[in-house]
Formats: structure tokens, C-alpha cells, sequence
């Protein structure tokens, strides 16, 4: 884990669209479009919670101190029905979390693709060829 | 003698057809001889309530397009674009979604299947104007600050908690009475006694009780999120008829005169056929029917931690709050 943070890329911002009409909360309201992030880490631990799971990483910084964040994920049937079970995540897996940062300056972030460090996906979400990866 | 011998012969035949019957329609049964509803059931699906306009005078798909059609599907839902709100707030672009990739495997194009044209009958004249009403005085609430933005994209009152929809008070998503699939955990759990059929909907963990027995609905007078239920056998289907509902649960324009009957067959062992029959003559010119399955389905069901961490409520009405106090500040000084 040489690089724990990769790094943040801006993106373009575009206007609020309408929440889904079933989201509970807005995403948008939550995590910030322009601040996508990749990070690099240690599963911690893996909180299954309707509606939505956590999974907690150790990501080490490059002073060489750890911060632990949060990455929300869908909720635990969604994923169960992905084929994720609790043995997918087990503490100490490395995993590479790309997603968008909290807006409001905590240690979280949404997870957009989630892979394992030897680059294997961990969910298959997409059946199209033609998708932006 | 002859007579006797004919009476063999019909009661074998009978039998041999019964046995015939059995194999094919294996389906479990309670010790009191009716089908087994329990277990864990999803209805998942792509298919819409509604037929598309594009796909009128079509009640099914063939099976080449099925397969066209659920690759469309994905096509349109895969635009992934970095860095944008929209990706954000598709919530991970249905990568952690689970509003299904699959048609019915009746290959219906829509769940309604009366009207025979798949779509629902218009809203009463009287129903439009109340509707209408209600928008109305909504917009005009919404002319002074103190609003705030609903899920419709909408600005709605939030004077106080009730004001807001039943989503955001974790009342309901409206997805379980009649049970319809939404973007994800569309997972039933079903209990079965021979007095009583209970379904916990996972979304937002809302538990239906329905009584089988003759009694009556309850008073008129006691209204409820989910309606009153009482349960029925008619042969092998379980009829479940449901009244009472509070007016502010509408279902696609419904009334508190909603009278819900929705039917669960259990066709094989991995299915219910679910029928349900919105009767409101209040709201809807006629009654218009649906149908989909309800496959079984592994795991458990979670709890909808819903009302824990919710801070949303409490955010929207502290910020319709300030946006008012800012107003009146402004009005001072001008």
C-alpha cells in the first residue's frame, strides 16, 4: 500500500436534477459531485444495515498516519442478491474504493466501483459491454 | 355387477387424473390442506405497472423480445458519467441498486392486464379537481419562504412534520398495499397460521397482519397507513380484501375509499401469481386490475432502519425555518 490516497479529480458540476422519486435521501445532497476520490485500504470491519451498509477502511495517508473512512454501499439484500455475502469482505481485505467525498468534511465517501487491490471487481453490476468502466 | 364395474372404472379414472394433477401442481400445503404461502418472495422486475405507448395493442413479449428489450433496458440505465450530479445521485449509477434486469416470466409488457389496453383508467372529473386543489394550494403556500423541495422535485409546506410525504416521515414508500416492486430490497417475507397471514415488507419494513377469518372490517372511522385486511380462501388462492386506508396514503391517485382485493396463488414451488384490483369509484372511472409474480427468493429480510439516523426531518424543517427568518431580516431592511 504505497499510495494510499490516489487522489482527487475534479469533475464538472451540473444542476441539480430531481432526487429519484424512491431515494430516500438526495445522493447529491450528501456527496459532492466534484469531489470524486479514489482511496486505497484495509477493510476494517463491514456494517449491514437496512438501507444502507457501510463498509470501514484503514487508509493510510502519506505522513504515514491512518484515517478510518466510511464508505456507504447499497443495502444488504441489494448486495446479498449481487452475491455478496459476509464472507466476501473480511477484515483485512485491500480494496480500492472509487467514489465521491462527503460534503460535509467527514472521513466518508459513497463507493461508485469498489475493486480488489489485484483489480478483480468485487460486484458484477454491469451486464453492458458498452459502459463507461 | 355391470353397474358396479363402471363405478371402478370412474373412481380410477379419477384418481389417475387427480395423481396427474399432484405431480404437476406439486405445490406445499399447512397441515389444514391450503397452500403454503411462507417463506421469502421477490418481485423484481423491469416490467412497468403501465404499457408503454410504444408497445400498444401488445400484450406480450415474444422471447427475441425479451432479450432485446432487457438489453435496451441496460443500455439506458449504464451512462456513467463521471463527476456529475447525476452520477451521484443515481446513487452509484444502479450499481448498488436492485430494480431488477428482467421482464415478468409471463412476458407480460405491463403488469395491468385490465384494462386490456395496460394502462390506468382516468381519474374521476372530481378526483382531477381535488388534486388540482390540493397542487394549488401548494403553490400558493410556496409563494412565502418556509418551503422546501419534495421528492417530486416540487416545493411542499413544512409548516411541521406532518406537512412533509409519507418517504420522508418513514411512514411508507407506498410499495405495500398493493405490493409493487421499487429500486430495491423488493423482498416479502410471508407467515402463515390457519387464523392469521402476516407480510413484512422489507421496504421500509412495514408489516401487514391479515386476519383470516369472517370477521368484519374494522369502523369505518379508524383509518390506517396500510388499510384494514381481512384474508380469504377461495380454493387455493388467498384473497385478501383491504378498506380503511388513511387519506393521505394515496396509491396512483387513490382515495381513502380505496378497496384493495388482491389475490395470491401459489402456481409452483417457486411462485405466487399475485393479482390485485384497485376498486375506488371515487377516484378511478372503473376498477383496473395487475398482475405479476412473486418469485422465492434466498436470505433473510433486514429491518428498515428508516427512523434511526433520519436527520433529514429535522433538517428540512430547521432550514424552512431559517429561510423564513432571512425573508422577514430582508423585508426590515428594505
Amino acid at each position: 500500500m504505497k499510495k494510499a490516497m490516489i487522489g482527487a479529480v475534479c469533475g464538472v458540476a451540473m444542476l441539480l436534477a430531481a432526487a429519484p422519486l424512491w431515494a430516500h435521501h438526495a445522493f447529491a445532497a450528501e456527496f459532492d459531485s466534484n469531489k470524486p476520490i479514489k482511496l486505497q485500504g484495509t477493510v476494517t470491519k463491514m456494517d449491514w444495515i437496512n438501507p444502507h451498509s457501510w463498509i470501514h477502511i484503514d487508509v493510510k495517508n502519506p505522513d504515514g498516519t491512518v484515517t478510518n473512512w466510511a464508505i456507504e454501499c447499497g443495502s444488504p439484500n441489494t448486495l446479498f442478491r449481487r452475491g455478496v455475502t459476509k464472507d466476501s469482505l473480511p477484515a483485512g481485505s485491500e480494496i480500492v474504493v472509487d467514489g465521491y467525498l462527503a460534503k460535509d468534511g467527514s472521513n466518508r465517501a459513497n463507493g461508485r466501483d469498489v475493486t480488489f487491490r489485484d483489480g478483480k471487481k468485487l460486484f458484477l453490476g454491469s451486464s453492458n459491454p458498452d459502459a463507461e468502466k | 355387477m355391470k353397474y358396479r364395474l363402471i363405478c371402478v372404472a370412474a373412481v380410477f379414472a379419477i384418481s389417475l387424473a387427480a395423481a396427474d394433477q399432484n405431480s404437476k401442481n406439486a405445490i406445499p400445503r399447512t397441515p389444514d390442506g391450503h397452500p403454503d404461502l411462507s417463506g421469502v418472495w421477490t418481485n423484481v422486475t423491469i416490467t412497468p405497472l403501465e404499457r408503454p405507448r410504444n408497445l400498444e395493442g401488445k400484450e406480450f413479449f415474444t422471447p427475441q423480445e425479451v432479450v432485446a428489450y432487457e438489453k435496451e433496458h441496460q443500455r439506458n440505465r449504464d451512462v456513467r458519467q463521471r463527476g456529475t450530479v447525476a452520477d451521484v445521485a443515481n446513487a452509484y449509477n444502479d450499481f448498488w441498486w436492485d430494480s431488477g434486469t428482467k421482464v415478468v416470466k409471463t412476458r407480460r409488457t405491463s403488469m395491468i392486464v385490465d384494462p386490456p389496453d395496460g394502462r390506468m383508467p382516468p381519474l374521476t372529473p372530481e378526483r382531477q379537481k381535488q388534486l388540482a386543489a390540493e397542487a394549488e394550494a401548494k403553490r400558493e403556500r410556496c409563494k412565502t419562504p418556509g418551503c422546501e423541495v419534495e421528492n417530486s422535485g416540487m416545493p411542499g409546506p413544512a409548516d411541521r412534520a406532518s406537512d412533509r410525504p409519507l418517504m420522508e416521515r418513514c411512514l411508507s414508500f407506498s410499495n405495500a398495499v398493493p405490493m409493487l416492486p421499487t429500486a430495491y430490497n423488493n423482498d416479502y417475507q410471508i407467515v402463515q397460521s390457519s387464523g392469521m397471514v402476516a407480510i413484512d415488507v422489507e421496504m421500509v419494513h412495514q408489516v401487514r397482519w391479515i386476519p383470516i377469518d369472517a370477521s368484519s372490517h374494522l369502523p369505518s372511522a379508524v383509518r390506517t397507513w396500510l388499510g384494514n385486511s381481512r384474508g380469504h380462501w377461495e380454493g387455493d388462492t388467498l384473497v385478501i380484501d383491504t378498506t380503511n386506508f388513511n387519506p393521505e396514503m394515496s396509491f396512483r391517485g387513490s382515495d381513502e375509499n380505496l378497496h384493495l382485493i388482491e389475490r395470491l396463488t401459489r402456481v409452483d414451488a417457486d411462485t405466487i401469481m399475485y393479482r390485485f384490483t384497485v376498486d375506488d369509484p371515487t377516484a378511478f372511472t372503473k376498477p383496473w386490475t395487475g398482475e405479476l409474480p412473486m418469485v422465492k427468493a434466498e436470505g433473510m429480510l433486514y429491518e428498515y432502519a428508516c427512523h434511526e439516523g433520519n436527520e433529514g426531518m429535522m433538517n428540512i424543517l430547521s432550514s424552512a425555518r431559517t429561510d423564513e427568518k432571512r425573508a422577514a431580516a430582508e423585508a426590515v431592511k428594505k
